[in-house]
């Protein structure tokens, strides 16, 4: 196992936002989190990232407990996430943007040598931007971008922080459906070609069918159920909860 | 010098009357600051304001606790007309810009006194009722400090009330907890600030008015209570009526003592006394972790 | 989308942004106007445009570069101001030492500032940093009178450089450019630390903290060497300062210098690299002229201000900077 959580809680005063959540992933696959709004997706993803230390339980990355590894040690050990709501450094050219996040893996106090004389850097954060279509808009100042582009800015600066896990919090949010028909194509990319191990929150039940290789749902907080996609189609629970109120009205 | 006990429990007095003070001004800034996010850097500007009001006020009426009534109303006025005209176009806008308009605000206001004052310090009289003192056994009881001390639990108190069982109290509470939620309401966030703005520079005015009688009123006297204020906050943490409170009669008490026994060493133990704090507990007595 | 079709060699990259030669022309260009500044404007402004400048473009590496409010920054000019005087009135040491002497005293006041405050965002670090200045003002004022003169300012004798060669600091137009060449190597060697991995890193911050800090960024360690930086920089021109006045003034600790140095720097733009020079320079031209006028200068320039705040945030140079942007886009795309 890659990443392990054991009986891994979280409480916001009285409310458990998660609650007892047993996870894991293997190196090299693609699993996703589904829930209803409030069903502690996001929260999760905070425990694993580092945001959040755990109220009880534990989180194991390549057999280390990195409950509470703090969240910038914990991208420096591989464990990186976009943000749902689009985080970007706005007034920095988009070159920029994913080069500062290739940087931390080399430099952060050398205060003489010229940042752009890496080339190693420039090379990797160039490589990025062509897989997620952003190299010819290099030059632009990334608050410029068009939202889908954005969304693309936000998993580019995360893959150079060189992942070995990638956690992405609603890639789609707010896509048109063809950029979500892109956007599910790139992630796909991202983890046939790259390898990349990659945990997947969705709201669009549509996106995680199709791309993942196991599926677990989420509800108040407890772990509902975790199998395939076809089975977890089939799930009697899980259509009641969930899919059986059909579409709900986007929140955001 | 001998410590008697008489000249100790004196000081004690002398530090929660001046703790008073402080209380009522950062207790406003805290206000301020939680509700709107704005670091009022004229703060102590209104601070000068009330007491001039005060002096304005007394000089034209005659009475004590009228001139204090309408020189709360008029600065709170003054405020809300500044948060109406020019200070809320800059929400949401970064942190800085508020801070920095309400900056050139306190460089503004205080020349303007001058030029209509002039540099010679007013003097306030203390009301006929207040003055002189009591006797407790051979214990001296000045009025008037006593008077600051009672003042200041009454307005806590007032507030405490205000906060918890008015409906615009509890609103400027949510706002402060949750800004967004309150707009998502359908309240009118927009009246809500300004009430709580007006508030806020209200308690500076008041704490103005009433320190006017015991120190100098001149046109630069709230720039060291800016300072202050800001001390005492970082001291109670921000956004925390108690702990303006507590923050502020810790300030009073320490000044108070350290002029008896070390003069000179009077003005650098209020920053000596925050700086220890912020060592044992970073976010101040009362901070929440999260908040900064 | 270009990801589909995807090219079999690697786009060339263009790491500098048009904001970064533009800043890069417009510091050169500076620079060799302060050539001739002594002979345009009097000789003491032109010295004294030149340390105020330096002091601006130090406390600008926190405010504009890492988004740090720094209201404390008397205490790093006057720390430097002090220390830089009191080992020539006490030592009886040379110019260059004083400045050495300056530059320790600077970085101990910001390590003192960063210790305390650094883990502290927005208004709580402009209020600790405040309150901090303030207390070595008092500090300055009264129980180390002894050594401060308190509020007589601690004068110092005729001072002239022997080292590399002969500079008569008493001469205004030597002293001038004494200051002048100073200042430029630290302009420089500000430009240089900005356009390192640490200061890419701290524009990161003030443009994402919480992104930067999941990228893997240490950033208490980051924000801690900026303050240092800012500190040094700041107590390099409070050891000018010292040398120009030919005193360390209280005045000089007092908080309105972390006020007048905001101003300038907002004035020019902090969003800039050359705005708080430009700032500097222009506030401090009007203030020697509008004096001539009036005796309200701090009734205009605190409306003036308002007046910037309100309708110019950007400043001066930060405006041009974007009409300039305003101009390209339409080009660009």
């Amino acid at each position: 196992m890659l990443l392990q959580t054991k009986g891994i809680c979280k409480h916001f005063g009285g409310l458990k936002a998660v609650d007892q959540v047993d996870f894991s992933i293997e190196q090299g696959k693609l699993k996703s989190i589904i829930g209803p709004n409030g069903a502690g997706k996001t929260t999760f993803f905070n425990l694993v990232s580092g945001l959040y230390k755990p109220t009880h339980g534990q989180v194991t990355f390549q057999g280390k407990d990195v409950s509470h590894a703090s969240m910038n040690e914990r991208s420096q050990l591989g464990i990186t996430k976009t943000y749902q709501i689009t985080s970007i450094f706005p007034r920095l050219s988009v070159f920029e943007n994913v080069r500062l996040a290739a940087q931390s893996r080399v430099s952060m106090f050398n205060s003489w040598r010229k940042a752009y004389s890496y080339s190693a850097i420039n090379n990797r954060t160039m490589e990025i931007l062509e897989h997620v279509g952003l190299a010819d808009q290099q030059g632009r100042t990334a608050s410029e971008l068009s939202h889908g582009e954005k969304r693309y800015l936000e998993i580019g600066i995360a893959l150079a922080t060189e992942p070995t896990i990638l956690l992405l919090d609603e890639p789609t949010a707010g896509m048109s459906p063809a950029e979500t028909v892109e956007a599910t194509h790139l992630i796909r990319k991202l983890s046939n070609e790259l390898k990349l191990t990659i945990i997947l929150i969705e709201h669009d039940i549509s996106v995680v069918m199709g791309i993942s290789d196991e599926v677990m749902v989420l509800h108040e907080g407890k772990k509902l159920a975790e199998d395939t996609p076809e089975k977890i189609s089939a799930n009697e629970t899980v259509q009641n909860v969930y899919l059986g109120k059909g579409a709900e009205p986007c929140s955001r | 010098m001998e410590l008697s006990w008489e000249i100790i429990l004196m000081q004690v007095i002398m530090g929660l009357a001046l703790g008073a003070i402080y209380v009522l001004l950062a207790s406003g800034l805290s206000i301020i600051f939680g509700l709107l996010d704005v670091l009022n850097f004229a703060h102590g500007t209104f601070y000068m304001l009330g007491a001039y009001a005060m002096f304005t006020a007394i000089s034209l009426c005659g009475n004590f606790w009228v001139g204090l009534v309408a020189a709360v109303v008029i600065v709170s006025l003054i405020g809300g007309l500044f948060e109406i005209t020019l200070l809320k176009r800059l929400y949401g806008t970064d942190q800085i810009y508020p801070l920095l308009l309400c900056f050139g605000l306190g460089i503004f206001i205080p020349d303007i006194i001058k030029m209509a004052f002039g540099l010679i310090g007013k003097v306030v009289d203390y009301p006929a009722m207040l003055q002189g003192a009591t006797f407790v056994g051979n214990l001296i009881l000045p009025k008037y400090r006593i008077f600051l001390v009672v003042l200041m639990a009454l307005v806590l108190l007032a507030l405490y009330v205000f906060m918890k069982k008015t409906s615009i109290g509890m609103i400027i509470r949510a706002a402060t907890r949750d800004r967004l939620m309150v707009n998502c309401l359908g309240i009118n966030v927009s009246r809500v600030w300004t009430v709580g703005f007006m508030l806020g520079i209200g308690l500076a005015a008041l704490a103005g008015a009433v320190a006017a009688p015991m120190v100098q009123t001149i046109p630069n006297m709230g720039d060291e209570m800016t300072v202050e204020a800001f001390v005492v906050v970082v001291i109670g943490g921000l956004g925390s009526l108690g702990g303006a409170a507590l923050g502020g009669l810790i300030l009073g008490q320490v000044v108070s003592f350290v002029s008896l026994l070390a003069p000179d060493w009077s003005n650098v133990s209020i920053f000596l006394t925050m700086a220890l704090i912020l060592v044992l507990r970073p976010r101040g007595l009362f901070g929440e972790e999260g908040r900064d | 989308m270009s990801a589909k079709q995807k090219t079999q060699e690697t786009t060339s990259y263009k790491p500098y942004s048009w904001q970064a030669i533009l800043e890069f022309r417009a510091m050169w260009v500076v620079l060799a106007l302060g050539l001739v500044l002594p002979f345009v404007i009097s000789k003491p402004l032109a010295t004294e445009i030149m340390v105020y400048a330096l002091f601006a473009l130090a406390f600008n590496l926190l405010l504009g570069h890492t988004g740090i409010i720094s209201f404390g920054h008397a205490g790093y000019l006057g720390a430097g101001a002090y220390a830089g005087a009191m080992v020539v009135y006490y030592g009886g040491v040379g110019v260059w030492v004083s400045l050495l002497a300056a530059m320790a005293g600077g970085t101990l006041v910001a390590v003192l500032i960063g210790l305390l405050a650094v883990k502290r965002k927005g208004a709580y670090f402009a209020m600790i940093s405040l309150a901090i200045a303030q207390m070595l003002y008092f500090l300055a004022l009264s129980p180390f009178k002894r050594w401060t003169d308190g509020e007589d300012s601690l004068k110092l004798p005729p001072l002239s450089v022997d080292f590399p060669f002969h500079i008569d600091l008493s001469d205004q137009l030597s002293l001038y450019y004494f200051v002048f060449v100073i200042v430029a190597l630290a302009v420089l060697a500000q430009w240089r630390i900005l356009s390192s991995p640490f200061g890419h890193a701290l524009k990161g911050i003030r443009e994402n903290e919480d992104r930067i800090r999941a990228c893997g960024f240490d950033i208490t360690r980051i924000k801690f060497l900026s303050i240092i930086y800012s500190g040094l920089f700041s107590g390099l021109a409070g050891g000018l300062l010292a040398i120009y006045l030919g005193a360390a003034s209280i005045t000089i600790l007092f908080w309105m210098t972390s006020g007048i140095v905001v101003m300038q720097t907002v004035l020019g733009g902090t969003h800039t690299f050359m705005g708080p020079f430009i700032g500097t320079a222009v506030f401090l031209y009007l203030r020697n002229n509008i004096s001539n006028y009036t005796d309200r200068w701090e009734m205009w320039v605190g409306a003036m201000f308002m007046a910037l705040i309100l309708l110019f945030p950007e400043g001066i140079w930060g405006t041009i900077v974007q009409k300039i942007g305003e101009r390209r886009r339409p080009s660009a795309s």
